[in-house]
C-alpha cells in the first residue's frame, strides 16, 4: 500500500534533507578540489587505512539492518525485541566510533592536522562532520531504546522509533558515498 | 520496511536480509577494488556506481521510501543523482 509521507515525523525528514544537502556540497567540493590536485590527493589517500574504513562501512550497514528490524519488531508490538535490535545497532555505532577514533589518534600521533595539506583538510573535516552525526544518531537511538523499554511505543504508535531509524539510515547513506569517495576513488 | 512483515514473508530469505547481504557484498567488492593497482575512471566509476546503488537500496528498503509516492519517493534518489553526477563530472574532468 503506497503512503503519502515517509515513515517517522515529517520534521526529521526536513532535517535529513538539509543535512544531505550539506554533505552533497561537501562531496562536490572534495571532488572538484581533487580535480585541481590529483597527484596530491592520490598520494595522501594511500596513507589512509582502507581496512578500518571497510570494517566501519560493514558496521554501519549492519547497524542500519538492526534498526530496520527494530522498526519491524515494534510494528508487531514486540517491544523487547525492538529494544534489543536498537541496542545492537548502538553497539555497531560504538564499534564505528572506536575504529574511527583510532584512525584520528594515529593521524594525530603523526602530526597530521587540518593545516597539513588540502587533502587532509577535506578528509579530516568531512569524516569528523560525519563522526559527529554518528554520535548524535547514537544518542537519538539511546533515547528511543529507553522509551521503547518503558513501553512508550506500540504497534499502533511508534513514530518515535521510525523517526530515530530514519535519522540513523541517513547517517549510513552518507557514509556509503563518503567511504569510496575519500578512501577508494583515485 | 513493510517487506519484513511476516504476512508478506513467503521467501526463503527476507527481502530486507537479502538487501543486507547485497550491501555487504558490494562493500567488500569496493574494498577489494581499492586494493588493486587500478586508477582513474576504470576504478572510480564502478565504485561510485556501487555506492549509489547501495544508497538506493538503503532509501527504498531500509528507510521505507519504496512504498511512498510523490516527491518523498524521489528525495533520496535525487540526492544520490546530484552529488553522484557532480563527482562523476569532477573525476572525468581530472582524467
Amino acid at each position: 500500500m503506497e503512503k503519502n509521507y515517509p515513515p517517522g515525523d515529517l520534521a526529521i525528514w526536513i532535517f535529513i534533507l538539509a543535512e544531505l544537502l550539506v554533505f552533497a556540497v561537501f562531496f562536490s567540493a572534495y571532488a572538484f578540489t581533487r580535480a585541481q590536485h590529483v597527484e596530491l590527493f592520490n598520494t595522501y589517500q594511500q596513507t589512509l587505512d582502507t581496512n578500518a574504513a571497510m570494517i566501519n562501512t560493514l558496521a554501519l550497514i549492519t547497524s542500519s539492518y538492526f534498526v530496520m528490524r527494530a522498526v519491524a519488531a515494534i510494528r508487531k508490538n514486540r517491544q523487547q525485541q525492538c529494544v534489543s535490535w536498537i541496542v545492537a545497532a548502538i553497539l555497531m555505532g560504538v564499534l564505528f566510533i572506536v575504529i574511527k577514533s583510532g584512525e584520528y589518534a594515529h593521524h594525530y600521533a603523526n602530526g597530521i592536522n587540518l593545516r597539513t595539506n588540502t587533502f587532509y583538510m577535506f578528509y579530516l573535516s568531512l569524516t569528523f562532520f560525519h563522526y559527529m552525526h554518528v554520535l548524535m544518531g547514537m544518542i537519538i537511538l539511546g533515547a528511543v531504546a529507553v522509551k521503547a523499554h518503558n513501553g512508550s511505543y506500540s504497534a499502533r504508535e511508534h513514530t518515535g522509533v521510525e523517526t530515530g531509524a530514519s535519522y540513523w539510515h541517513m547517517v549510513d547513506i552518507v557514509w556509503l558515498i563518503l567511504f569510496p569517495l575519500v578512501y577508494i576513488m583515485r | 520496511m513493510n517487506s519484513t512483515n511476516d504476512s508478506e514473508y513467503r521467501y526463503p530469505i527476507r527481502p530486507c536480509t537479502l538487501v543486507y547481504v547485497v550491501l555487504m557484498a558490494l562493500t567488500v567488492i569496493t574494498w577489494l577494488l581499492g586494493k588493486t593497482s587500478l586508477t582513474g575512471l576504470s576504478i572510480a566509476l564502478p565504485v561510485l556506481a556501487f555506492a549509489l546503488f547501495k544508497g538506493l537500496l538503503i532509501g527504498d528498503y531500509y528507510m521505507g521510501l519504496k512504498g511512498v509516492h510523490g516527491l518523498w519517493r524521489w528525495a533520496i534518489i535525487i540526492w544520490l543523482v546530484v552529488p553522484g553526477s557532480m563527482i562523476t563530472w569532477a573525476f572525468i574532468s581530472a582524467s
